[in-house]
């Protein structure tokens, strides 16, 4: 691993551990500056970059991994009474849930509690037996599985999906490719969606939601296939999506993701709590 | 339009990239035309023409159904359910030209005494109809399986009935005998009138059945509204 390659790799691991961009960039640089003179290797001055990235996390006091809060905005998403009954069995009962512009929503539940069912039904892809959905802004929805075109590259995807939201070519390929370096993620050239592993793909149907840079993001368990690195990306994209205004709901089943989110949806007692 | 030509071009990098499938298809039209080259020269110019409609066809009930995954993703992204036809429609119908060519310059170098012009419009009906016929079977039946059985029905039907037979009139390539019969033995110009009626009332009513097919399955549903 040659000097740059390792500070690449510092740098991202200082990101996942919470490290913020101004220390990052500190450490970076002082390490580059100590590599230059010493002209050493750097896993022999420093170790592996993971390792020295948590030595410098513990040294100030282990991660901050809970972003402050920040007034939220308006309304964006008003859910209302949401009912929906498969073949005589209510799987949602009057479910409400309202998320403000930079809010993180998370929704819970056991297996079968219906949290996909109501995110499709959020994003209009499914009608409730009753009530209502409201939506201020637009939407970007990243489902469970599929959402992409096997015989696509990812910068085709790009394009396709960014022209439904007015993007030009060029915009697209450049905002999916700094949507997927976020996720430590650089999409490869030529490669169809069905060569990419389950993880990759997933990472790609990320990218998409968030392409055009939409109000409301609804997110189905988006990151099954993540390793530990690349979920730890996510949710620093969607606290910076959070940051940067965005209302947020995430399907999840993970309970230790809830200390991170604003609101919770749990729905397998179908009620909401605030975090 | 951008987004009818962005769908169609990636419509047509999806198609063009089934590469065993699209080798295929070229390849059917070729059995269907030989199966009957020895016997009656111009059959095998009917057979080759239904043989497009099913290669097309059956190109076309894939690409809907290889669709559905992502369709609802893209609506969301802006999309109306009409880009998404369109441009599919599109780079189904470029395929059908392009699958279409070497066989009419097959017969162009191997049939005489036929009405050229009259088997160019053949090919071009064949294309235009097939697409939204795919495409409707895949809207309508969401498996592919089901979707096959019902084009090999069709195709069967349309080899083995009598074209003078009125109930065949209701089968989508009829026309294709009928203006075949033009084209090859050379009769009164009311065959061709009835084929070109009947080529262009299905094309139309196939594509309109499309569209609405689309716009039912993708519409934004009642209990959605925006700010």
């Amino acid at each position: 691993m040659n000097h740059d390659d390792w500070l690449a790799a510092l740098t991202g691991e200082l990101r996942r551990h919470g490290v913020g961009p101004d220390l990052t960039g500190h450490v970076v640089a002082e390490a580059a500056t100590h590599l230059a003179e010493s002209g050493e290797p750097p896993l022999r001055v420093f170790g592996p970059p993971e390792a020295y990235a948590r030595a410098v996390a513990d040294s100030l006091g282990g991660p901050d991994q809970r972003p402050p809060r920040r007034r939220p905005g308006p309304v964006r998403l008003a859910a209302q009474g949401v009912t929906k009954r498969y073949r005589g069995r209510t799987v949602l009962d009057r479910v409400d849930l309202t998320v403000r512009a930079g809010e993180i929503a998370a929704v819970v539940g056991a297996n079968g509690a219906g949290k996909s069912t109501f995110l499709r039904i959020c994003a209009g892809l499914l009608s409730p037996d009753s009530g209502t959905v409201r939506i201020d802004g637009t939407l970007g929805y990243c489902p469970q599985d599929g959402g992409t075109a096997e015989f696509l590259d990812p910068d085709e995807h790009f394009v396709l999906v960014g022209a439904g939201r007015g993007l030009s070519r060029r915009t697209a390929r450049r905002d999916g490719r700094v949507k997927a370096a976020a996720l430590d993620w650089t999409p490869p050239a030529g490669t169809q969606a069905r060569h990419l592993s389950g993880g990759t793909r997933q990472k790609l149907n990320l990218v998409l939601a968030g392409l055009g840079e939409p109000d409301v993001l609804l997110l189905d368990e988006p990151y099954q296939g993540f390793d530990r690195g690349t979920y730890l990306d996510f949710w620093h994209e969607v606290w910076r999506w959070r940051d940067a205004g965005k209302a947020i709901v995430v399907v999840t089943h993970l309970l230790n993701q809830l200390d991170r989110v604003d609101i919770v949806l749990d729905l397998t007692a179908s009620r909401e709590r605030v975090a | 339009m951008t987004k009818v030509l962005v769908v169609a071009e990636s419509a047509l990098r999806e198609l063009l990239r089934r590469r065993s499938v699209l080798v295929i298809l070229l390849l059917l039209p070729l059995a269907f035309y030989l199966s009957r080259r020895g016997d009656h020269l111009g059959q095998s110019i009917r057979f080759v023409c239904l043989g497009l409609g099913w290669a097309l066809s059956t190109a076309a009930l894939f690409a809907g159904s290889a669709a559905r995954g992502i369709e609802p993703r893209l609506r969301l992204s802006g999309y109306r359910s009409a880009h998404l036809v369109f441009g599919r429609l599109l780079a189904l119908w470029t395929v059908g030209v392009l699958l279409s060519m070497p066989y009419y310059v097959l017969i162009l170098v191997d049939q005489h005494d036929v009405r050229y012009g009259a088997i160019a419009l053949i090919m071009a009906l064949t294309v235009v109809v097939a697409a939204p016929f795919g495409l409707l079977l895949s809207a309508v039946l969401p498996r592919e399986l089901e979707g096959t059985l019902v084009l090999l029905t069709v195709v069967g039907l349309q080899m083995v009935m009598d074209p003078a037979d009125s109930v065949t009139r209701a089968l989508p390539f009829w026309f294709s005998r009928e203006i075949g019969t033009y084209a090859i033995d050379h009769t009164d110009g009311g065959y061709l009138t009835r084929g070109l009626t009947q080529g262009i009332a299905f094309a139309v009513v196939l594509t309109l059945l499309v569209t609405v097919a689309a716009a039912v399955r993708l519409r934004q549903r009642r209990h959605l509204r925006f700010a």
